[in-house]
Order: structure tokens, then C-alpha cells, then sequence
């Protein structure tokens, strides 16, 4: 499944889309994207790990038509994650002018990270199950959103720490390491325990 | 009216220094990442701007005794915290009123001594704060693994596990955690269905399937379990052996218990047939006598079982009871048993596949040697 580099999800990546897609379009893409994804799953013989991908595309494929359908859904969600993206910036502004304000804005920033992932990952993908036009389309039902939550939950976070890979260290210095040193500490730490 | 006497709040504490260096290096040489980050906090004895005080009684934990202050370790932690640029970090982040950042190399060295002396939580944290936790759970395994071509059993189990402890749970809520051992849920799902045929038994598995499901279970994490996958037979069986003993330092406790469980079972199944054989016999001959019958009822209790696995009776206990208290004292034990309709009844009962090697090499059967 397309995701976006920066770890912000981008429903219009999730569609194959670009940013002016009406909506009329997004309703197309999504019918022919679920269309097949129903297709292959009925082909396929469904392991723990299979039923844990298709369930992720479907809810994102979901998701992604609820948010998108609607323009003023769409430019809320829209301007939201440019807003964060630009704090982000902000941010690493700040840190390299070495401002006082930097720790103001990473709380924001974090803060609102949170808030966007839970809102667009886990809620509005959950939301889309109980949406008769997901539904009529995906066979969404109350198993599907049973094991969908933990998978949902797993997703937000994988993302979230996606983005926090490349940010600035904030609750630490950032670290100096060798790994040579640290894979010979390794080997000595086993070996230590004797 | 007299007013109170009031002390001046503008008292002037004076941090002791020397006590907050061999603080500081006492959470470094613990490994204690919840003793560094409080003394980084708002209200440590180590701010100015606090009024707690390192001389309290309380705050005593936080100390290092003088068997410890003699170690030649304590006293290189307690350099590194001394030195030069460390020193002037922790006192600049110590008169700040924002969110403390703390330096790398004390996290680092602290995370380090966290792995060394087996606490995996606090080494989990302190590596995933520095960014380090994945890359440096890999460089474990690669130890490990690289240890078991070269037929070091215990320090490739050792690798293993430790590799299992640095684990993070992402999906952890509020935010994420470090993984930490829960066998008894693990052995819950293990044993969540009920097996309606002696085969679907989890210990009547074929050998070598039933290896890789306990190495899953035992490591907490079917990826780690995987690099084992492509080893013979005999070597996942030789670690598994070794995992067991490792997770379970009492595991020769249960394995006197299994075989008093064993017992039972044997004797249970022996009065079962007597009755079977007495009630064909009864439909062509002279009805049982009485004192036959009586003798029958009177043999142990089978719900007696669990009680003898897990070495203690949970009052009116169910079968899941017993099978969570058993995987949290004697993890491997949940392996070895299996669930049983004894009358309206559900309870574990001991089970093994005949021949397999694996209750052998773990001596859980009389005359075999654990």
C-alpha cells in the first residue's frame, strides 16, 4: 500500500491520487481499488499475517473515501496536516536558531501529531466501518472492526514513530555512537553474564 | 492574635553537589532509568528550586552504599557523571525550568548496565530514548546467532533472551513501553480453544512442531523464534532445553510436581477402566459387590490435578486460573498440560506426546533426569 514518506498519512496517496481530485473521482478510484481488493482476498488463502494487511488496506481504502468524498472533510483534513507539517518546520527552526521557544513547539507539534494520527488512523478509518457506501462496498462488519482496532492501533504508532525517527532529540543529547564499539560491547555483555 | 511565624520562603537551599554526582552515578550503575529521569525532575533534591533534600531519610535509595561506592565500576560511572562536559550539562538542565534533556552518555552508559545485569525494560527504554533500541537489539541477535554456530548454548540462549527483552510494545497505551513477560496471557491463547480431539492437544503436537510453538512462546516473539527455524532438530531442541531452565530457575520444582500430577492421572485412568471392566462384566454375570464400588469412589480426587501442578489450591478455582498462575511461576509448565472435561468439570490435566524428546530432555517423566 502507498504510503507517504513523511509518515503523515495521505489519503490521496492511499487512492493513487493527486491533491486536485474531485470527489466524483475519488468514489471512482476507490469502487476500482476495493473492487479488487475484495477480489483478491476471496483468491488468496487468509493467514493471521494476510488477514492483518488486507484488513489495514481496507480500513485506510475506507478511511480514505469517508475524508475525501466531501469537500469540506477533505480541505479540513487537508490544511490540518499541512498545518502540522509546517509546525514541524517550525520546530527545526527554532532548534537551529536555538530559541528558547523550540520545547513550546515540539509540545505542540507532539501534541497535535498525536491528536491527527488518532483522528485520521484509528477513529475516522473506524468511523468508515459503520458508513453505509464503505460498508455496501467492502463487506465491512462488526468482526472486521473487532480485529481492526489493535491493528489500528499499531499502524498510528508505526507511524508516529516514523516521523519521530527524523525529528530533533529532545529528551536527550544527541547520541554519539560507533557501532563497532557497541557490537563488541554486545559480544562482551554475553559473555560477562557467564 | 499572634500570627504564625513563618520560615521565609526565599531560604536558600544549597544543593550538595557531591551527594547529586554519586546519586546521578548510582542510577547510571543501577541501570535505573526511573532514578536518572526523577533526578532530572521538577522536584528532585537536585534542583536549588526545590525543597526536598538528599539528606532526608527518604531520599536515602537514591545513595549508593559503601560496598557499592568501593566498586571499581561505581567509580567510572562516577567519573563519566564528574567529568567536564557531563557535569556542566546535568547543572545547566538542573537550573532550567523546561523539560530536561539528559545527556547521552549517561543514558547510554546506563542502558549498558541495564543490559549487563538483566534488567531489559530499563535497557529497552534508555536504547529507544537514544534511538538505538532496534539496531542494537539486531547487533544481539547477530551475537547470538553467531554463538550457536560456534556451539555456545548458554550464551546464545542468553543472547536470545536478552534480545526478547529489549522488545518494544508500539501499541502500548498511553504511549508506548518495553515489552514485558506475559506468559500468562500467551498461555491463554495457547489454550483458548478446547481441544475436542486428543491431536489438537497443544502438547500432542508432532516434535517439531510443537519445538517452534514453544520457542514463540517462550521468547515472546515468533520473529526471534524464526531464526531458529532453519537449525536441526537437535539444536532447537538442545535451546529449547536451555530456554526453559533460563526462564524458570524452580523448573526442577515442577518437574516433581508433573510427575506427582502424572501419578494421579495414571491412578485416575487405571479406576476409570476398573469401572468400565466391572460394569461389561456386571451385564452377563452377578452385579459388582458393594465394597468393590466403594473402594472405587474412594481414589484421589482427579481435581486434584491442577492443585499438584501448580503446588497450591485456588479455592474454587477454574482451569484458567490454574493455567495462569502455572505459566507465571513455571512459564514452560503450560506446555505439558492440557484442558479436561472431568465430569461437569473443566481442568488441566498433564499431557505429553509418547516419545517425544522434548519431555525427556526436560526430565519430566519418572527415571529420566531433568
Amino acid at each position: 500500500m502507498a504510503e507517504t514518506g513523511d509518515g503523515y498519512i495521505n489519503f490521496f496517496e492511499i487512492l493513487g491520487l493527486n491533491e486536485e481530485a474531485r470527489p466524483g473521482e475519488v468514489r471512482k478510484v476507490y469502487r476500482r481499488r476495493m473492487k479488487e481488493l475484495v477480489g483478491e482476498i476471496a483468491r488468496v488463502e487468509i493467514t493471521q499475517q494476510r488477514r492483518a494487511r488486507y484488513l489495514l488496506e481496507m480500513a485506510q481504502l475506507n478511511a480514505a473515501l469517508l475524508v475525501l468524498r466531501e469537500n469540506d472533510t477533505r480541505d479540513a483534513y487537508w490544511s490540518e496536516r499541512q498545518a502540522l507539517i509546517e509546525l514541524e518546520q517550525k520546530w527545526r527552526d527554532a532548534i537551529a536558531a536555538k530559541s528558547d521557544g523550540a520545547d513550546a513547539f515540539r509540545r505542540q507539534f507532539d501534541g497535535r501529531l498525536q491528536a491527527f494520527l488518532s483522528k485520521y488512523c484509528e477513529e475516522w478509518m473506524l468511523a468508515a466501518g459503520q458508513d453505509k457506501e464503505c460498508v455496501e462496498h467492502s463487506n465491512w462488519d462488526a468482526a472486521h472492526t473487532r480485529h481492526a482496532s489493535r491493528i489500528l492501533r499499531f499502524y498510528r504508532n508505526d507511524l508516529y514513530q516514523k516521523i519521530l525517527e527524523r525529528l530533533p532529540y529532545a529528551e536527550v543529547t544527541p547520541p554519539s555512537i560507533d557501532w563497532k564499539e557497541r557490537a563488541r560491547f554486545v559480544r562482551g555483555a554475553l559473555d560477562e553474564r557467564n | 492574635m499572634l500570627g504564625r511565624k513563618r520560615h521565609p520562603a526565599t531560604d536558600a537551599k544549597q544543593v550538595d553537589w557531591e551527594l547529586a554526582a554519586r546519586a546521578f552515578a548510582k542510577a547510571v550503575h543501577d541501570g535505573d532509568i526511573v532514578n536518572l529521569r526523577f533526578l532530572f525532575g521538577p522536584f528532585t533534591p537536585a534542583r536549588a528550586t526545590s525543597s526536598e533534600r538528599f539528606e532526608t531519610e527518604k531520599y536515602a535509595y537514591l545513595l549508593p552504599d559503601e560496598e557499592q561506592e568501593r566498586s571499581r565500576e561505581f567509580q567510572g560511572v562516577l567519573d563519566l557523571v564528574r567529568s567536564r562536559s557531563v557535569w556542566a550539562h546535568i547543572q545547566n538542565e538542573l537550573s532550567m525550568t523546561r523539560p530536561p534533556q539528559l545527556p547521552s552518555e549517561l543514558v547510554l552508559a546506563l542502558g549498558d548496565n541495564a543490559l549487563r545485569q538483566g534488567k531489559y525494560t530499563s535497557a529497552a527504554q534508555a536504547y529507544e530514548m537514544l534511538r538505538i533500541r532496534a539496531r542494537m537489539q539486531e547487533l544481539v541477535l547477530e551475537a547470538a546467532d553467531e554463538s550457536l554456530d560456534k556451539g555456545e548454548l548458554t550464551k546464545a540462549v542468553r543472547g536470545y533472551v536478552t534480545a526478547s527483552g529489549l522488545e518494544y510494545d508500539y501499541a502500548a497505551f498511553p504511549e508506548p513501553l518495553p515489552k514485558t513477560p506475559d506468559y500468562q496471557m500467551r498461555a491463554l491463547v495457547l489454550h483458548g480453544d478446547y481441544p475436542v480431539r486428543p491431536e489438537d492437544g497443544l502438547p500432542l503436537q508432532e516434535t517439531s512442531h510443537f519445538v517452534m510453538t514453544a520457542l514463540g512462546y517462550l521468547l515472546m516473539s515468533s520473529e526471534i523464534a524464526a531464526r531458529l527455524e532453519r537449525r536441526p532438530e537437535d539444536v532447537r531442541l538442545a535451546v529449547l532445553k536451555e530456554l526453559v531452565e533460563s526462564v524458570d530457575p524452580a523448573w526442577r520444582e515442577f518437574v516433581h510436581r508433573y510427575r506427582e500430577a502424572l501419578e494421579l492421572k495414571r491412578e485416575f485412568a487405571e479406576r476409570i477402566q476398573r469401572a468400565i471392566d466391572a460394569r461389561t462384566a456386571a451385564q452377563g454375570a452377578s452385579p459388582r459387590s458393594l465394597a468393590g464400588e466403594i473402594d472405587d469412589t474412594l481414589g484421589a480426587d482427579p481435581g486434584r490435578m491442577p492443585v499438584a501442578l501448580l503446588g497450591r489450591e485456588i479455592e474454587d478455582g477454574e482451569w484458567w486460573q490454574y493455567l495462569k498462575e502455572l505459566a507465571f511461576l513455571h512459564p514452560a509448565g503450560i506446555l505439558f498440560v492440557s484442558r479436561q472435561f472431568v465430569g461437569e468439570k473443566e481442568i488441566i490435566v498433564p499431557l505429553y506426546r509418547e516419545g517425544c524428546p522434548v519431555v525427556h530432555a526436560l526430565g519430566l517423566l519418572p527415571g529420566t533426569a531433568p
